[in-house]
């Protein structure tokens, strides 16, 4: 196998860069991790040196050149990012491509990820080939007669669809993270939400441009996992996932797989096809960008069934391993898109094609994190004492705190995503993955406390309540 | 009421602090020329703008960056074991032992004298804008408090929180949290000294200006 | 007079002479001291051999003019530094005491004044014709130096000080009277502090420029910059004991030496510097920088040298007389007083010319100073342009000058008012047919969109996307193609990490991400990004930078210059576009002797002005930096200060808008003259400026700059300049300014 002369660098820490180092050891590929001294304790850590990786204390996660600096000592060929930190960082994939030591970044090439980074550019490559996306402007707008011009149709054109409440988005072009958005309930209004975007943007981004998109209500949040191998022309899809049980900061806390179930809910519309059809347009964005590992393809649908794609993560995602779970490879389970990813990566062939991936049962995905749902999902930090479940052949959980390795005690860093675990858990059906999902909650055992004696705070309870409600409007 | 003859025994009884000067990040390290011994600069000028005597050079990435010594002091071990090797960030370069100057004393009994007013959780803080930019302007003792005043932004794990401030109302008199750096739960943020208190703290800070010699 | 009096003046004289020749001519003040000791012990002891002690004395007396006599030849340059620099120097108090006929301070009384540094006075002269006597008026302003006066500061003026002199330059102006001004500076006091001594100065040169009363200026002491504050006269004399020059001899002998911090440079180095700046009287007489030169006595004037004083009145009047005549209508009359004042035996007391001119004679004269001023150091640098070329591009440059005004006089009047009749007409019978279409304004409920209109919401739209550069810049630096790291200078305060060369300099345009640091970019990263690709085109090419004082050294430093640079001179003047719009660029590029200006760079500029001003085309000076004016040119360098400024101000006159961007280091000469007169004037991010360097300001003022104490947002607080500006959206900014500043035909406001 061409990946045996390999070290990869992991550029991550927690869970997914045990997951990493797993598949690496798996693979039979050399890894080497990276970690911070407030992180000295973490799973991931452990993980390497049980696994003879080689290990490097660095200043931070964010700084790429310690990334290098380590890479080029510990003599790594190929650094992966993991999710967060540099995954979708076009730049540090480029650098690690073309420095003077060339090196593999486990993920698509740097221009993919620049080009489908940007979500104008993206809406464009999509409406390009038509895959539908959210209605509106694809490009900034500049002229506030345009502006309002567009607004105007995009209210009448909501009226027409049968939207009782027409809403029109107003963004700032430049912006993203939620800022510089602002909502146009009546049209007439439009001008001066407009006038105050424009201003924003112009002072925060020194750039007037705006889009002016309909604003979509009561939708499912979608996914479409995607692998391609280097040549980027044969990607194939592993299913989609709904993402739709999000916290209050729209941070997703349960994710299905599959996207639907017609099987046990009746829909307003032909879920299956609906299921198809996002599946084709993702797989022929990914063949005109010619995308080269693995990616999600994000997508809202509506209540009446329309989809639009929103944008492509460009990574691989936290949620990778519940589309994992319900694929079967030549009818075969144990598929780690992770390893893939990789394998890949590196430049292997992917060696299958789309006939062979099949698709059985639910899975369901529940992230398991100290935090207060009923205060707006604030971070609980302190100490965790007690952390285990009861381990049963249809469940896998994926956690770095070694508490649950161990039974020790283990400090909640400050430093980084308050993600504690993630448990996947198996059904034949939707019925039978809730219930077993449920039983997995209530088996789990949770306990802590911080110096204020306050004791722990989890969203347990908020992951069981949400449970009756997945795969639903 | 406060003692500050003791306090200042105390002190005087060992004067000097011991620095670990550690690697910043990651790279190659190569030593000045010195030794166990040898005397050192932290940053001086009227304006701090010398910057201190170069213990090491650190090469990261075709960026060589120096380490220097971030107070005067003697150097006490030099981790010579390391020339021309790579290291991880926070391995020890070397040891300083830094004698208290009159303001560091200062500082030290200022805490004693002062209310603290204590992080709340371990984050990093900012003052709130337009308090932030008073600081900036003319300097934090120019700022009064009173209690349940917003004063801080504490930022943690992406979010940030407002902090109000609690203690008895006064100027504060001192700052002891830095930009973009982590605060400890319970350890000082701002030392506030009310109107009562003043002649007390200027009494102490006299008294350290005359009694305290300097180390070199 | 009493003769201990008379031998106690000698005793000075001689002291004097020891401080002048500091060392040199030991043999001849060592017999003279003898000669004196001699007398004094003599005198004292009561037998002077039989003769009478008057007449000893007088002998005495006149050995002592004799060996004056035959020093005086000998001097040499930085002799005459310390003639001018002497406490016992004439100052501009004993001028207006023994020139003129009555005179009254206004600009303050001794330390009682903003700056008692710079004096300004109302003097008189009267001239008699016969039994009649006329009073004619002056302003006179000056710096003071009095005699080692502490509070004078040696004459170096602070700006408010030469904010001073403009303000009474301008009162001059409406009174119709003529200012004589009198240069007694080592240099200006180099602060910031508003309104700043590069800005106050650039200022006051703009003001001179322009100014419409007779100047006449007379040197003793021209220190650089501070020196030109007061100088752009009609009539320039000088002092032939004085000095002119671009920078102290010390000052040279620093930048020579590349003396930085502690050192000292040699007496000797400082002297052979003063002898290669070529700063005497005689010099700057020889290039055309001054129009005479007065006479001093032996070993340079002292308050007791009444003679000199006269010859001073007589020079100074006929200056004034040669100005006002030169503008009065060509009269036979006119021909014969300037044959009769020309002779020097005329005493022109005796002869009365009035000084008050009428307008036509104002506007003449401005006119001429403005030409004599272009005209000069013409020769101090190398163009190598063929004369026909010359010709041949006036020829097309007169041609497409009144081509321009036919077309704004035709084109734009005519136009303007046809397109906003059209606008308004169409406006309305849009409104007109709005209302016939929809005569009830009612909203439809459930409104039928054309197919069309979905489309347009649903499907890929036409983009020009060139419109979002998104970091892919036209020009990329050559430090892009490195693999290193470099660290932002802002790290220890605002927390950036290191940057990825090849990120920081071929897509950030060399701003740090994290604090928005600008670090230094080459100059072709603005011609190419700022400006419409493909629309540069150079101009005068041919002009090069020389050595026009034989400077030692400065010929290779040239050379190597050129070939790290492939450039002949630091200015490059070109024609550009910016979104279609024209415009003339004259640069100074920071790696060609660091940006310095001299006869060559100087050249340039003026032709770049007057090329803007004949095609109606905005003009912008970018500076990408300049350390100051060309030091080992000398006064062909410090010239171009009054010369550059005097072509902006015909510009700017002529209805142009004129722009100045700096980019990275700016100082000196040229930022106190035309650069600093701009009324726009930008700054780049992370960019300094000001008139001299930290260094130079702690060696001459010894105060302690503290950092950034030139960045540009300290120079905007201080109301220097009209903004600081990103890179990244130099063009934007700069099409902005086009926009508002230049009004609706970006020329004429």
């Amino acid at each position: 196998m061409e990946t045996q002369n390999h070290i990869v660098l992991i550029a991550n820490r927690g869970e997914i860069a045990v997951r990493i180092a797993r598949a690496c050891h798996a693979l039979g590929v050399g890894v080497a991790c990276v970690y911070t001294a407030e992180d000295a304790e973490s799973g991931h850590v452990r993980v390497a040196q049980e696994l003879g990786g080689s290990l490097y204390r660095v200043s931070s996660y964010h700084d790429a050149n310690e990334i290098m600096s380590v890479a080029d000592q510990a003599g790594a060929t190929a650094i992966h990012p993991g999710y967060g930190f540099f995954a979708e960082d076009f730049r540090f994939a480029r650098r690690v491509t073309t420095r003077d030591r060339k090196m593999i970044f486990i993920g698509p090439s740097w221009r993919v990820i620049r080009d489908l980074g940007d979500k104008i550019n993206t809406k464009r490559l999509a409406r390009s080939i038509g895959v539908p996306t959210v209605p509106g402007s694809d490009r900034p707008i500049y002229d506030e007669q345009e502006a309002e011009k567009v607004a105007r149709s995009l209210y009448d054109f909501q009226l027409q669809e049968g939207v009782s409440q027409p809403l029109v988005l107003v963004k700032a072009s430049a912006g993203g993270g939620g800022m510089g958005i602002e909502e146009v309930y009546d049209i007439d209004q439009f001008r001066s939400v407009y006038r105050r975007v424009r201003n924003y943007a112009l002072r925060q981004f020194k750039d007037e441009g705006v889009l002016i998109e309909q604003r979509i209500c009561g939708f499912n949040h979608l996914e479409v996992q995607i692998i391609c191998d280097r040549t980027g022309k044969n990607p194939v899809h592993f299913g989609t996932r709904n993402c739709s049980i999000q916290s209050v900061g729209l941070q997703k806390r349960i994710e299905v797989a599959p996207g639907f179930d017609p099987s046990s809910i009746d829909y307003d519309f032909d879920a299956e096809a609906l299921l198809k059809s996002i599946t084709e347009h993702s797989l022929a964005l990914a063949r005109e960008v010619g995308y080269d590992n693995v990616g999600t393809w994000e997508w809202i649908v509506t209540r009446e069934g329309r989809p639009f794609l929103m944008e492509v993560n460009t990574r691989i995602q936290v949620e990778n391993g519940v589309s994992a779970r319900i694929s079967r490879l030549r009818g075969e389970s144990g598929v780690d898109l992770i390893s893939e990813q990789i394998r890949v990566g590196l430049g292997e062939p992917l060696g299958y094609t789309q006939d062979d991936v099949s698709f059985e049962g639910v899975g369901i995905e529940y992230r398991i994190i100290a935090e207060d749902p009923s205060h707006r999902f604030t971070p609980w930090v302190g100490r965790i004492e007690r952390f285990s479940w009861k381990e049963e052949p249809w469940l896998s959980v994926y956690t770095h705190v070694p508490t649950a390795m161990t039974g020790e005690p283990y400090d909640i860093p400050t430093e980084f995503d308050p993600n504690l675990a993630l448990a996947i858990v198996w059904g034949k059906d939707l019925s039978q993955a809730t219930q077993r999902g449920k039983a997995f909650l209530d088996s789990l055992v949770l306990e802590g406390s911080n110096r204020d004696g306050e004791s722990l705070k989890s969203n347990v309870a908020f992951l069981r309540k949400n449970s009756d409600r997945l795969l639903r409007f | 009421m406060l003692d500050i003859s003791t306090l200042l025994e105390e002190i005087k009884a060992s004067p000097y602090e011991e620095i670990v000067i550690r690697a910043p990040h990651t790279g190659i390290v190569t030593f000045s020329d010195l030794k166990p011994g040898d005397r050192v600069q932290g940053k001086t000028g009227r304006w701090k703008e010398i910057p201190g005597t170069r213990i090491a050079t650190l090469t990261r990435e075709r960026n060589p960056k120096p380490v220097e010594a971030p107070l005067k002091g003697e150097l006490r071990e030099i981790s010579s074991e390391f020339e021309g090797q790579f290291v991880e960030a926070g391995t020890q370069l070397a040891v300083l032992r830094h004698f208290l100057s009159r303001d560091e004393v200062i500082d030290i009994l200022l805490r004693h004298a002062l209310h603290l007013f204590p992080a709340p959780e371990r984050a990093k803080y900012y003052f709130v804008p337009q308090i932030d930019t008073k600081v900036k302007v003319s300097g934090c003792q120019s700022v009064t408090v009173q209690q349940g005043m917003e004063l801080l932004i504490m930022s943690r794990m992406k979010r940030e929180t407002p902090v109000y401030y609690t203690g008895p109302g006064g100027i504060i008199y001192a700052v002891y949290f830095k930009h973009n750096e982590n605060v400890d739960a319970g350890r000082p943020l701002i030392g506030v000294c009310s109107k009562e208190q003043l002649p007390v703290v200027e009494e102490l800070v006299l008294r350290v200006r005359t009694e305290w010699k300097e180390v070199f | 007079m009493d003769i201990e009096k008379r031998a106690q003046q000698l005793t000075e004289r001689l002291r004097y002479i020891r401080d002048i020749f500091a060392g040199r001519h030991a043999g001849v003040i060592a017999q003279l001291n003898a000669r004196l000791d001699d007398f004094f012990q003599n005198l004292a002891e009561g037998h002077l051999a039989g003769s009478d002690p008057i007449i000893e004395l007088g002998l005495l007396e006149e050995q002592f003019l004799a060996a004056e006599r035959r020093l005086d030849a000998e001097l040499t340059p930085m002799e005459k530094v310390r003639i001018v620099r002497h406490p016992q120097r004439i100052c501009l108090r004993d001028i207006l005491e023994n020139v003129y006929d009555n005179f009254t301070e206004i600009g303050g009384q001794e330390e009682h004044s903003i700056d008692p540094s710079m004096v300004i006075a109302r003097a008189t002269i009267t001239r008699r014709r016969g039994k009649k006597k006329y009073n004619q008026l002056i302003m006179v302003i000056g710096q003071e130096k009095g005699h080692g006066e502490e509070f004078r500061n040696g004459g170096s003026v602070k700006p408010w000080g030469n904010a001073k002199a403009r303000h009474f330059m301008q009162v001059a102006e409406t009174e119709n009277i003529p200012i004589h001004t009198y240069v007694f500076t080592p240099g200006s006091y180099p602060i910031e502090d508003y309104p700043g001594a590069a800005q106050q100065i650039a200022s006051n040169l703009y003001e001179m420029a322009g100014l419409s009363v007779p100047i006449v200026a007379v040197i003793s002491e021209g220190g650089s910059g501070g020196a030109e504050a007061i100088a752009l006269a009609d009539r320039r004399l000088m002092l032939s004991h004085g000095y002119y020059s671009v920078i102290s001899p010390e000052g040279a002998a620093a930048i020579q030496g590349r003396l930085k911090g502690q050192g000292r440079a040699t007496p000797e180095l400082i002297a052979h510097c003063a002898a290669q700046l070529r700063m005497t009287a005689a010099d700057n007489l020889s290039f055309g920088y001054v129009d005479r030169v007065v006479q001093e006595p032996y070993l340079g004037a002292r308050p007791q040298h009444y003679d000199f004083f006269r010859t001073l009145r007589q020079e100074i009047i006929r200056a004034t007389d040669e100005a006002v005549i030169s503008v009065r209508p060509f009269s036979p009359l006119r021909r014969l007083t300037l044959r009769r004042w020309g002779r020097e035996d005329v005493n022109l007391d005796e002869v009365y010319l009035r000084w008050n001119l009428s307008d036509s004679a104002r506007e003449k004269l401005v006119a001429k100073r403005q030409k004599k001023f272009l005209r000069l150091s013409r020769g101090a640098c190398i163009d190598r342009r063929p004369a026909l070329n010359l010709v041949r591009k006036s020829l097309r440059e007169s041609w497409e000058s009144t081509s321009a005004k036919l077309k704004y006089v035709l084109y734009t009047k005519h136009q303007q008012r046809l397109t906003n009749f059209f606008d308004e007409s169409v406006s309305l019978a849009l409104w007109l047919k709005e209302r016939l279409l929809n005569p009830f304004s009612s909203k439809p409920l459930r409104p039928r969109l054309k197919p069309e209109t979905v489309r347009e919401l649903t499907t890929l739209s036409d983009w020009d996307e060139s419109e979002s550069r998104k970091g892919r810049w036209a020009y990329v630096s050559p430090r892009a193609r490195e693999d290193r790291t470099v660290t932002c200078p802002n790290a220890a305060t605002h927390g950036c990490m290191d940057l990825w060369a090849p990120d920081l300099y071929g897509e950030f345009a060399g701003v740090c991400t994290s604090c928005g640091h600008h670090f230094p970019m080459e100059y072709q990263w603005v011609v190419n990004n700022v400006f419409d690709p493909g629309s540069v085109r150079e101009f005068n090419t041919e002009v090069e930078s020389d050595n026009p004082l034989g400077f030692e050294g400065l010929s290779e430093l040239l050379e190597k210059a050129r070939q790290k640079t492939h450039l002949k001179s630091a200015c490059v003047t070109f024609e550009a576009k910016l979104e279609g719009t024209k415009m003339i660029v004259a640069m100074l590029v920071a790696n060609f002797r660091g940006g310095s200006v001299g006869a060559a760079e100087g050249q340039k500029f003026v032709e770049a002005a007057a090329l803007a001003e004949k095609k109606h085309y905005p003009f912008l000076a970018y500076v990408h930096g300049t350390a100051g004016i060309r030091i080992q040119e000398g006064t062909h360098g410090v010239i171009q200060m009054p010369r550059c400024t005097v072509a902006v101000r015909r510009y700017i006159e002529a209805g142009g808008l004129y722009m100045v961007l700096y980019d990275t280091n700016s100082y000196a000469g040229p930022v106190a003259s035309f650069l600093g007169c701009s009324p726009y004037q930008y700054a780049m991010r992370s960019s300094n400026l000001g008139f001299a360097g930290p260094g130079v300001i702690k060696e001459t003022t010894g105060l302690e700059i503290p950092p950034h104490y030139h960045s540009a947002y300290k120079a905007l607080a201080r109301g220097h300049i009209q903004g600081v500006w990103d890179r990244r959206e130099a063009r934007a900014n700069l099409q902005q300014l086009l926009l508002t500043a230049g009004g609706r035909n970006l020329y004429y406001r």
